[in-house]
């Protein structure tokens, strides 16, 4: 790892975490580094051990090995942790009779932060008229914001958010997708967890994927997108793949006779045809489905799936049917 | 330290419990003064030794008796209050936040020690305020003297301490029993059942009533107070047995718990 030596401030570092529950393996012998002044998505299917992972990171789970850092610190041995590390953990950490203002200023006390910037809060995360009403009434979408603003309580350097969008309407999610902008060009460190791809896609510059345990993927969101192409259908793939060589544009027959071509320069694309005298039957800019590539990344490892899922799941289903749910197992 | 200590003391008085929990100290504190003002003042008009079991005393243990026979209830109240410190702590999840805000666990766990014995004295004033005022009014209304010695102060300052313990106990258990219905179940079921038939049974027993029974936590309670005895027989300890027994009980139930909670895993 070539970060393992610096300690900067903000910088996230999770080697080698694992966690076991008696037999079960939640969290299995997991890497990755979060910068500073990005949002990172820490993105897996429900159970895959997001949760258990974050719990590690801020020193309530005991890990059963490996470590977690924060500026190359453990939680616990941070000397203001509340002013180091912002997090929200779950939507339900309120008592129901204790008002919202009441919970901001208990957590106020622990890091000698004044009532003013509870109000000021308040304000920010746009609840504060139901602030003084007992939170055991307060809807998901206000527990939230609720959480959200102790997080944001001490101003500190990383927040750690999981599953913040969860119960918001979609407002709300505008709302935190702005919200988070802002923070992480404070150059903040910010770590969102989600189920959802599609739900961060738009908000998260890099991204940590795991399932069942283990790191699948870690990287820019660019580099999970691929690169940008266009997607065109035609009556002759392989002639139009030839004028688009004379422009300079490479190219690609898929498996269904589309061609993909290389540019996102969808009038390029058209022009080329119309002289080439080919019709168009199709044309349009090709983005990654990254729900589908989601699910290939964290289910195409599920052995019930079987082999090969990554390249067409129809496939391997066919030959599951064939040769019974045992064959397909690797 | 100062600062988890402040927010300890808030999580407690920004619920609607706090109040509730003062009325029934004041309300109980006062009513118990007033019956034992009247029922020991009848006794002592007839009593040459206590046959019968009848109650004991001279006429400081008659006061102390009556200024703390709140504390049968305000212990109760104090042990409860112990239990959902942490009890409801676990149950809504605000363990997280707490942890987060405090990771050293055991200065967490600190902190709210500190704020329960404050808690406890607290309280404590309040039962004081219900059973002196009434008390002291029926022993002068029966002609008794309502402030016999000075020990008497020792005894309302005790009586604070006292609360405070009793208030450790309750987070010790509301620590070793999760479920915090029934660690209060079975807290009070203790200390208002159990501990009495015990007494009562090892009081058959000549070497359980010398030796035993005085250190069971309510007997230990009635020693620190000094209040009447029940003519029963049984062995007492001084005020300061009594103050370190039930110190001892608190010790290590909020030990043992403290213990428990600095190595859980808080999912
Ligand atoms: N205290 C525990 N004891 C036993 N198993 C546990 C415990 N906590 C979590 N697990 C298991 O560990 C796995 C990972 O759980 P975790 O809550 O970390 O998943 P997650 O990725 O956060 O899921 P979700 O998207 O549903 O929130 C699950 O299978 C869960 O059942
Ligand atoms: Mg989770």
């Amino acid at each position: 790892m070539t970060t393992a030596t610096t300690t900067r401030a903000g910088l996230i570092e999770v080697t080698g975490l694992t966690k076991r529950f008696g037999t079960f393996t939640a969290v299995d012998d997991l890497s990755f580094t979060v910068e500073p002044g990005r949002i990172t998505g820490f993105l897996g299917p429900n159970g895959a051990g997001k949760t258990t992972t974050l719990r590690m990171l801020l020193g309530l789970i005991r890990p059963t090995s490996g470590t977690a850092t924060i500026g190359g610190h453990p939680y616990v041995d941070l000397p203001h942790p509340l002013s180091s590390v912002g997090a929200a953990l779950e939507a339900t950490n309120f008592h129901p009779g204790r008002s919202g203002r009441d919970h901001l200023l208990v957590l106020a006390d622990t890091a000698d932060v004044p009532a003013s910037r509870v109000d000021e809060l308040l304000e920010l995360t746009g609840i504060p008229a139901a602030a003084r009403k007992r939170a055991g009434g307060y809807s998901m979408g206000m527990r939230q914001r609720l959480g959200l603003a102790a997080a944001l309580l001490a101003d500190p350097e990383v927040l750690v958010l999981d599953e913040p969008a969860n119960g918001l309407d979609p407002e709300g999610i505008r709302w935190l997708r702005g919200f988070l902008r802002h923070l992480s060009g404070q150059g903040k460190t910010i770590l969102v967890s989600s189920h959802l791809l599609r739900e961060v896609e738009q908000t998260v510059d890099d991204v940590v994927i795991i399932a069942n345990g283990r790191l699948v993927r870690s990287g820019p969101m660019a580099g999970l997108r691929g690169t940008p192409g266009a997607l065109v259908q035609t009556s002759d793939p392989a002639a139009l793949a030839g004028a688009l060589r004379v422009a300079d544009v490479t190219s690609t027959v898929a498996e269904d006779g589309s061609l993909v071509a290389d540019t996102t320069d969808l009038r390029l694309v058209g022009d080329v045809a119309l002289r080439a005298g080919l019709p168009v039957y199709g044309l349009a800019p090709r983005t990654a489905d990254l729900e589908a590539l989601f699910f290939e990344l964290t289910e195409g490892t599920n052995r019930n799936l079987g082999a090969g899922a990554a390249g067409s799941p129809a496939v391997p289903l066919e030959r599951d049917a064939m040769t019974g749910e045992e064959g397909a197992n690797e | 330290m100062v600062g988890a200590i402040r927010s300890e003391l808030r999580k407690f008085f920004t619920t609607r419990m706090w109040w509730g929990m003062a009325i029934g100290i004041f309300v109980g504190g006062a009513l118990f003064a007033a019956f034992f003002a009247y029922a020991f003042t009848s006794d002592l008009a007839g009593q040459s030794g206590g046959p019968g079991g009848m109650p004991t005393g001279d006429a400081e243990q008659i006061a102390n008796s009556v200024y703390t026979a709140g504390l049968s209830i305000g212990y109760l109240l104090l042990l409860t209050i112990g239990v959902l410190q942490i009890g409801s702590e676990y149950r809504h999840k605000t363990i997280t936040g707490t942890f987060l805000a405090t990771p050293r666990r055991v200065r967490a766990m600190l902190a709210k020690v500190v704020a329960l014995l404050v808690i406890g004295a607290v309280y404590g004033l309040v039962s004081l305020a219900g059973s002196v005022s009434v008390g002291a009014v029926v022993l002068g209304l029966r002609d008794v003297d309502a402030f016999p010695s000075t020990q008497i102060v020792r005894t309302l300052a005790l009586s604070l301490l006292v609360l405070g313990l009793w208030a450790l106990i309750g987070l010790g258990i509301g620590i070793l029993i999760p479920n915090q219905v029934a660690a209060l179940l079975i807290g009070i079921g203790v200390a208002w059942i159990v501990e009495p038939l015990a007494s009562v049974l090892l009081g058959f027993w000549d070497w359980g009533a010398q030796h035993v029974v005085q250190f069971m936590p309510t007997q230990a309670t009635n020693a620190i107070v000094n209040a009447v005895q029940d003519g029963s027989g049984t062995a007492r300890l001084d005020w300061w047995g009594g103050a370190l027994t039930l110190t001892a009980y608190a010790v290590v139930l909020a030990g043992i718990g403290i213990w428990r909670t600095s190595r859980a895993d808080i999912a």
